[in-house]
């Protein structure tokens, strides 16, 4: 059986990986036997200087979701490459570094750091980040994701793969400027903006007022989304949202990604990375399927 | 491997008084891995609703069985309040960093514990049970309905002081009415479990008399192994994990 999925230059084992930020020290709970089923490790977004994130509380529980506004907490790429990437890179799975930045200097810093860390199959620009030049986010604007991705792909000799953002109109529409840009893959979707009030207090649950809603509430929009991307582009998507299971995935999958990440549903079950990679393959063999691109963008119309 | 995930059977379930519960659950790998402080992540009910898991505190851990002793207050402790004899759930654990074993040296050991806060101090003072260091739990309750027995610490060589917002049981008022029970004497270490105001009560005292101490901290968390940064506290070295540089910190290390 053929699972492997090619996203530019680099191959990765298998279609099942980790949403950025949601796969910290859970390794911790696998053997090493169990992380090498990963297709790809994604750690949580790094960005050039340290970030201390947002304040408490980050994060609330919603009807099968959850919200949260952590701040990109991370201790910068220095610290990242130095303490962090090593060890992600001993596993033996195909590393994919996500890289945001409050410009597109510092998105050019990070990607030329990246080069001279070497090993990485990838890297992921979540661009759910400020434009300063406008008062939306980079991801929410074709132009100025257009122009990143052209600049890190300048740059970078890892396969480059955009994050978009579903809070906007089109999403296609973002994916086609990245692609067009030369992006090698982009991946879809980050959260989606949200609120929870505490109607006893008449406060928002969350620290920083608002945050990103995700999980399995999501999940039907988010295929949605995916569906009609992979009708427009043609470079690899990597699905997520709201994945629990290999049905999940599967949908995903059929809708039209590639590889498919499972994020928020790690903190509930930190084994579904792994069932999701059983039941794929299970479901191929059960329809005598040799090959993932006989899966992928399978929907009927 | 530092913890693993589980599917425990439930040997009992016992309502203790109008609000408390203790849960015996049968989990022979996670009893033999568990130290004081360190807590055990729930799922309260399959599909997602509640959606993310529970933490509780070990109460005790032995003979291949891990307790809990949990107050039902909201929608995920009241559907474990439910739970019942070879029920089954998936539970995680242990998680976090559980309280610093005492040295010899110490003379004087004291746990304060508000309300529900006094769990992980079971297992702590079992544990405990032979170390010479005079042991004492004070504890502050709601209640009489929120009070229940003290022979089990009383057993493990703890003296225990009430402590009761309404007088019904013990001293009337807070937590802080027992620290004048406490003798200012060097070699003494203080272990705070409770509500947010009553740890901060706890760390102003020590820091007023040279004490020193930790504190078990409690934040809404999501995934309880240090992956999603949601459950972050404010502490003197920025901000932490409670899941998972905590539960327990240094008392002098919380900002309030
Ligand atoms: C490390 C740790 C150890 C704990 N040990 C115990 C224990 O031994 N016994 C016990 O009775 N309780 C303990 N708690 C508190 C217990 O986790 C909460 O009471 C429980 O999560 C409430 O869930 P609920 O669905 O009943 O309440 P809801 O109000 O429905 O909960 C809604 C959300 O808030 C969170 N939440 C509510 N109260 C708390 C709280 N006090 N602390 C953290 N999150 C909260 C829930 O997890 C959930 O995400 C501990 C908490 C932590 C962090
Ligand atoms: C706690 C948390 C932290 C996240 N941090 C990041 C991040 O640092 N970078 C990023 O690109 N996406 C981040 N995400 C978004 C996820 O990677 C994913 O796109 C989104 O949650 C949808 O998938 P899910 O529903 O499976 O979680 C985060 C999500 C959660 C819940
Ligand atoms: S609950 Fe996820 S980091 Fe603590």
């Amino acid at each position: 059986m053929n699972i492997a999925v090619k996203i530019g230059k680099s191959v990765f084992p298998n279609p099942v990986t980790v949403a950025s930020g949601t796969f910290g020290h859970s390794e911790e709970l696998y053997s090493l036997k169990e992380v090498r089923c990963l297709g790809a490790i994604v750690p949580k977004t790094v960005t050039l200087k340290a970030q201390e994130g947002n304040p408490p509380r980050r994060i609330c529980e919603t009807p099968a979701g959850m919200i949260n506004a952590i701040g990109i907490e991370n201790p910068g790429i220095d610290v990242f490459i130095a303490k962090k990437l090593p060890g992600l890179k001993k596993t033996g799975v195909p590393v994919i570094v996500s890289i945001s930045a409050h410009s597109e200097n510092d998105f050019a810093l990070m990607a030329q750091k990246l080069n001279a860390a070497g090993k990485i199959a990838a890297i992921e620009l979540n661009l759910s980040c400020p434009n300063l030049k406008k008062k939306v986010l980079v991801a929410q604007d074709a132009a100025a994701t257009a122009s990143v991705v052209r600049r890190i792909k300048r740059i970078s000799k890892y396969p480059v793969i955009a994050k978009l953002s579903p809070n906007v109109t089109d999403i296609a529409a973002i994916a086609l400027a990245a692609e067009a840009s030369g992006a090698d893959a982009v991946s879809m979707v980050n959260t989606f903006a949200a609120m929870s009030i505490d109607v006893k207090r008449r406060c928002s649950r969350i620290g920083n007022f608002t945050g990103g809603l995700s999980g399995p509430a999501i999940r039907p929009i988010a295929v949605r989304m995916v569906c009609e991307t992979a009708a427009k582009i043609k470079i690899p998507i990597i699905g997520m949202g709201g994945i629990t299971n290999a049905n999940d995935a599967l949908e995903f999958l059929i809708a039209g990604a590639s590889m498919v990440a499972v994020g928020t549903y790690n903190f509930i079950n930190p084994k579904a990375p792994l069932e999701v990679l059983i039941g794929i393959m299970a479901y191929m063999k059960e329809n005598r399927m040799t090959d993932i691109r006989e899966l992928i963008g399978s929907i009927k119309r | 491997m530092h913890q693993i995930q589980t599917t425990a059977k439930v040997i009992a379930n016992q309502k203790v008084n109008d609000a408390y519960y203790l849960l015996t659950l049968s989990a022979p790998a996670l009893a033999k891995m568990v130290k004081p402080g360190q807590f055990i992540h729930i799922r309260v009910n399959e599909g997602f609703e509640p959606f993310f898991r529970r933490p509780f505190s070990v109460y005790r851990a032995k003979k291949g069985q891990v307790q809990i002793f949990f107050e039902a207050v909201g929608r995920g402790s009241k559907l474990l309040a439910r739970k019942k004899k070879n029920d089954t759930l998936d539970v995680l654990g242990p998680l976090g960093q559980p309280f610093t074993m005492p040295g010899k040296g110490v003379q004087q050991i004291v746990f304060v514990a508000g309300g529900i806060g006094v769990a992980p101090f079971m297992v702590f003072s079992d544990i405990l049970k032979k170390h010479k260091a005079r042991k004492m739990l004070l504890y502050g309750g709601r209640a009489r309905a929120h009070t229940f027995s003290m022979a089990e610490f009383k057993k493990n060589g703890v003296e225990a002081f009430v402590a009761t917002d309404d007088g019904s049981v013990g001293v009337k008022g807070r937590v802080s009415e027992l620290f004048k029970n406490i003798e200012v004497a060097p070699f003494t270490l203080i272990y705070a479990c409770g509500p947010k105001p009553m740890i901060a009560a706890v760390a102003s005292f020590a820091k007023e008399r040279g004490l020193k101490g930790e504190a078990s901290m409690e934040e809404v968390m999501a995934c309880g192994l240090g992956a999603c940064l949601g459950c972050s506290i404010l502490t003197t070295q920025g901000y932490k994990t409670v899941c998972h540089d905590g539960p327990v910190f240094a008392l002098d290390e919380v900002i309030f």
